[in-house]
């Protein structure tokens, strides 16, 4: 166990001893230890890095510390900024969790049901890497969840660039009981007025954020933008159905054309619960 | 608020209601039946449990936390498939680990191979077929409790897989899973003519999936090694000598030579340990000759200890045009799973309660408890009774809307009262206050809409913060009426043995009967202080050494172990006032003890207790043995039942009925007590039994795919936190003494569990239109027909 003061004390530990894990808040490390599933040959403790803890702004963008708990990004400073991230970080389990769990250690855990991930891929955030030597280098945070680049070895997540939209956000998510629990199903919806966008993302109905690009776009089409910025409830609950049936499409057809068949019904109710979230979730950003 | 009377909106009459109180209140005079002030102890008061500062400060010991010099460390190798053969088990390489110092499987077994608590067909270790997912295969003993992990996975067993029968209706048909044959038991209960008919019929088809105990503290034991060549087990066994007798049988040793030392028990809700824990341990400290410790993880848990019965439902009601029911027909069908355990016992509730508290003619209910490679199913608070009432309560709601009847109103004019028959054909002879009971809570004050308060913050369905949104949801209100035996039935030997002793002004009892959480041990201290008007008493820790109590189970203790306490405290008193009484020529009856001091009716005798004592001790023993029961004979008749104990509930719901989320907004009680013995226990004691019956209700349930358990954890089986806790008012407390019963106190615990699920879906069904005919109720079944 080794408790770096830096990032790049951190980086260095990893790579003198490859086989340890980095462990920040533990929420999920140290259930998975507890229960036998692993057994770390080393741990490397980032609970005194400072320069992760916070955040700071970067040129219209807030470079937010990996070291980041749930229950700062709660607080209502940060849910100025970022409000759909802060929704989130509430919304992620009960106050023990949220005190514990990072912002980076969401990330590095990339369970389905991680509640910053939608938010983070409809943000369409950057992870600052850092690795050997003080080296750093970015990528796309849907790079990372699908796989499509990996952390190297002895890389450590450092910060998540973010950009300050200056727009309504909203994080909406879907559970089986009232009180913590993991999302059955999670929507983010950002508005980026300069770029006219709107951006969604959904959780915890795949193994990692979906982003149901078309419907973004005729949905962002239908806004004026320079007005008042409001939509039908038509709209919004056919946005509502356009994302659900991008993320939980019906089944396709056979090669020859064979009936497909229906969605089971456990099936269309995530669907109608998606649908349910992504509108309630635009039509609160465009109230 | 405070729970003294007289509060806006309180129905209930001075002496027999508690405050609507949801918050901790301290003991007040609103109970004890009168406007003085009560005593600072004995029965009525709400005396603190001795040991509650230690629980809540977390120094109270349980046997999680239990050391011996040289203790080895356990591990228990279960099977990961829910029907197999086993075709070999290599324990070579486990025990050629360094650390291991013994492993065992069913060859090592020295005694009985078969063992169980009612019926022995469960083996200690599987040796041929593998059952259930989790049946314990072999353990092992090593100095390290990772090694002892290792070990066990290291044991190379070769499995020939089976088809698992986990659908309980081809349980029939299936090839037999068990030597003893797939059904358990069978009770068609026939009561009246089985040509009436009803000018009106409903039938339905209710299922209720499988809620698990889920105690605080998983199981836990040490097994220490007797130089007589016995074992003393500590652990937090519920029914210490049947766990006794049951160890001893597969230790192949007489009864004597194990000891069953009771730790202090982290939550049980019936037979709380798993005996396939504790054989493997004693087996261990045997085989090693060193104290052997086992702490289950939370999947283990999940795995081995009984769970509530997954039941099948369907139902026929007859009713004549005014809704008066004429006949109820039913099947119900039983999950056990792979070993008969409690399911008997089970059945016959589950067939004995099938009409509920309703006066019904005419009844005809077939029910069955079959085998099947599921989850062990067995004794958990309210089993059988639970179960039917969704049930039943579920087709009076459904009588209700088609005869265009409020359903309290429909219920009214079936419930029974005292004199009234079951279908058993036994006629309820304590008191059935199930009338008032539905009136108390149908006429408390609903809770205000959000609209009414606006200053009050609105927690709507999916939490602050949450998805919900106030124009879906939609508000429901419905009722429930339940009921439940109180101690064993169908001709158990209910008995418990206590004894009392006084030395100086200090009492002990000694008394086998576990304090389970239920109370018991501060109910004894009080019922002493009562009667030898002692202040200091103390219950002794229980072990086997001790008289049999019995098991803690369908609220049997405060009746037979509370009785027994008394009998032996009344001995101790007649002993202990008998010389003087004789001395001044007057009976004991005109000496009384207050304050460690005896005063005659005249005032003229006045001394203490130690000095009437002399440094003499005084002990006595006694036991309580209930009026003996029957078992249900061939068509489902007897009487079968010591007493009933019963209850009422309005569950206020709101639904989201567009996600399909629930929040129980409010559960208003009514219960038949038949007299409050400590206030703020009996008030515990509801609070848990309405709470588990939530999580019955809306997301307890271990769910399996072909036999396999899902999620075994925490994380996949959501117990109710606080924010799913709803506010539980208790309207009214029915002191309605039960002449036959000591004190004349009624069951408390069991009965909320029963009757609050089928009140929270009726209150769902309200809210959405929709059937709700499966516990729990999942998020699709309460999307409203109004949804878009």
């Amino acid at each position: 166990m080794t408790l770096p003061g830096s990032l790049d004390e951190a980086v260095a530990a990893l790579t003198a001893m490859p086989a340890a894990v980095p462990v920040a808040g533990g929420t999920d490390l140290m259930a998975a230890v507890n229960s036998g599933l692993l057994r770390p040959a080393g741990l490397v403790g980032l609970g005194r890095i400072n320069e992760i803890r916070g955040w700071q702004y970067q040129d219209g963008h807030a470079l937010l510390g990996a070291g980041l708990t749930h229950a700062r990004m709660g607080r209502p400073d940060f849910a100025a900024l970022i409000p759909a991230l802060a929704t989130a970080a509430r919304a992620a389990g009960p106050p023990q969790i949220r005190n514990a769990g990072t912002l980076g250690g969401n990330i590095a855990s990339a369970a389905p049901t991680g509640d910053a991930l939608p938010v983070l891929a409809a943000l369409e955030a950057t992870l600052v890497i850092a690795g050997p030597g003080g080296g750093r280098r970015e990528i796309p945070i849907g790079h990372l969840l699908t796989g499509f680049d990996m952390l190297r070895p002895g890389e450590l997540i450092g910060y998540v660039r973010v950009p300050l939209l200056h727009a309504p956000q909203t994080f909406l998510k879907a559970t089986g009981r009232t009180g913590p629990g993991r999302a059955v199903a999670s929507v983010a919806v950002v508005l980026d007025p300069a770029r006219r966008n709107v951006r969604c993302a959904v959780g915890a109905v795949a193994p990692m954020p979906l982003r149901p690009l078309d419907a973004e776009r005729w949905v962002a089409s239908l806004i004026d933008w320079d007005g008042e910025r409001t939509l039908a409830p038509e709209a919004c609950a056919a946005f509502g159905d356009y994302v659900a049936a991008a993320c939980i499409p019906d089944p396709a057809p056979g090669p020859d054309g064979a009936d497909p068949g229906t969605l089971p019904p456990a099936a269309l109710h995530l669907r109608r619960t998606v649908a349910t979230l992504a509108r309630r979730a635009l039509g609160r950003a465009l109230a | 608020m405070t729970g003294t009377g007289g509060m806006g909106g309180m129905t209930g009459t001075a002496g027999t209601a508690e405050g609507a109180v949801t918050a901790h209140s301290v003991a007040s005079s609103a109970l004890s039946g009168g406007p003085a002030e009560p005593p600072p102890h004995g029965l009525g008061v709400s005396l603190p449990a001795a040991d509650a500062d230690a629980k809540t400060q977390g120094t109270y010991p349980y046997a999680a936390d239990l050391w011996a010099e040289g203790l080895l460390w356990a591990a228990v190798l279960r099977s990961p498939h829910p029907h197999a053969r086993i075709v070999s088990i290599d324990t070579a390489e486990a025990a050629r680990m360094p650390g291991v110092r013994a492993v065992v499987t069913h060859a090592d077994v020295p005694g009985d191979g078969a063992h169980g608590r009612r019926v022995a067909d469960r083996p200690v270790f599987a040796s041929d077929i593998v059952r259930h997912h989790g049946e314990p295969i072999a353990a092992v003993a090593a100095d390290h409790p990772d090694t002892a992990r290792l070990a066990a996975a290291a044991i190379a067993v070769e499995y020939e897989l089976l088809e698992p029968v986990t659908d309980p209706e081809q349980a029939f048909s299936a090839e037999p899973l068990h030597p003893d044959g797939n059904l358990i038991r069978h009770i068609p209960l026939r009561f009246g003519d089985p040509e009436a008919t009803g000018e009106v019929v409903v039938e339905g088809l209710y299922r209720i999936g499988r809620q698990d105990p889920a105690p605080i503290g998983a199981e836990a034991g040490l097994a220490v090694p007797r130089p007589d060549g016995g074992v003393e087990i500590y652990t937090a066994s519920t029914d210490p000598h049947a766990d006794r007798d049951l160890a001893a049988a597969c230790f192949g040793l007489e009864p004597e030579r194990v000891k069953v030392v009771v730790t202090g028990v982290p939550g049980a809700m019936g037979d709380r340990e798993d005996p396939g824990m504790q054989l493997p341990l004693g087996l261990l400290a045997l085989r090693t000759g060193h104290p052997v410790k086992l702490a289950a993880t939370r999947e283990e848990s999940f795995l081995g200890h009984p769970h509530r019965h997954p039941t099948l439902l369907r139902y026929r009601h007859h009713a004549d045009a005014d809704g008066k029911l004429v006949k109820v027909e039913a099947q119900i069908l039983l999950d056990a799973g792979a070993y008969a355990d409690s399911s008997s016992e089970a059945l016959a509730a589950a067939v004995s309660f099938a009409c509920g508290p309703y006066v019904v003619p005419h009844a005809f209910v077939e029910g069955w408890a079959v085998r099947t490679n599921n989850p062990p199913s067995g004794h958990v608070r309210g089993e059988g009774a639970m179960q039917v009432c969704a049930a039943y309560e579920g087709q009076m709601d459904k009588l209700a809307a088609r005869l265009g009847l409020d359903p309290a109103e429909l219920r009214l004019r079936n419930v029974m009262a005292t004199g009234d028959l079951l279908p058993t054909g036994q006629t309820v002879t304590c008191p059935a206050p199930v009338a008032e009971l539905l009136r108390s809570v149908r006429d408390f004050p609903l809770p205000a809409l959000p609209v009414d308060d606006p200053e009050e913050q609105w927690l709507l369905p999916g939490g602050v913060d949450g998805a919900g949104e106030p124009g879906a949801v939609r508000r429901g209100v419905g009722y429930g009426l339940g009921m439940v035996h109180m101690l064993g039935a169908e001709g158990t030997d209910e008995v418990s043995t206590a004894t009392v002793k006084v030395t100086g002004s200090i009492a002990t009892v000694i008394c086998a009967a576990v304090e389970t959480g239920q109370g018991f041990a501060t109910l004894a201290r009080q019922i002493v202080q009562e009667i030898l008007g002692l202040d200091e008493v103390h219950v002794a820790p229980v072990d086997t050494d001790q008289p049999p109590s019995g098991p803690g189970a369908h609220s049997r203790h405060t009746w037979v172990s509370g009785g027994a306490v008394e009998r032996a405290a009344r001995m101790v008193r007649t002993q202990l006032l008998q010389p003087l009484a004789h001395q001044f020529g007057m009976s004991t009856e005109l000496l009384s003890i207050a304050d460690g001091k005896i005063t005659s009716y005249d005032g003229v005798l006045s001394t203490t207790v130690a000095e009437a004592l002399d440094g003499k001790e005084l002990w006595a023993t006694a036991q309580c043995r209930p009026h003996p029961t029957e078992p249900l004979d061939d068509t489902g008749q007897g009487d079968a039942f010591v007493g009933i104990a019963f209850c009422a509930v309005r569950a206020v719901v709101d639904v989201d009925i567009e996600l399909g989320s629930v929040r129980v907004v409010e559960m208003a009680v009514a219960q038949d007590v038949g007299r409050v013995l400590n206030p703020r226990q009996a008030r515990a004691r509801i609070e848990a039994g309405i709470t588990q019956g939530v999580g019955a209700a809306l997301t307890e349930n271990l769910r399996t795919t072909g036999g396999l358990v899902r999620r075994p954890d925490l994380t996949g089986y959501a117990l109710p936190t606080s924010l799913d806790t709803p506010d539980i008012r208790i309207v009214k407390l029915v002191e309605e003494r039960d002449v036959v019963a000591p004190f004349g106190a009624k069951a408390i615990s069991a009965v909320p569990v029963v009757t609050s699920p089928a009140a929270v879906a009726a209150a769902v069904r309200a809210a959405t239109g929709r059937p709700v005919n499966r516990l729990p109720i999942r998020p699709q079944a309460a999307v409203g027909a109004g949804a878009v």
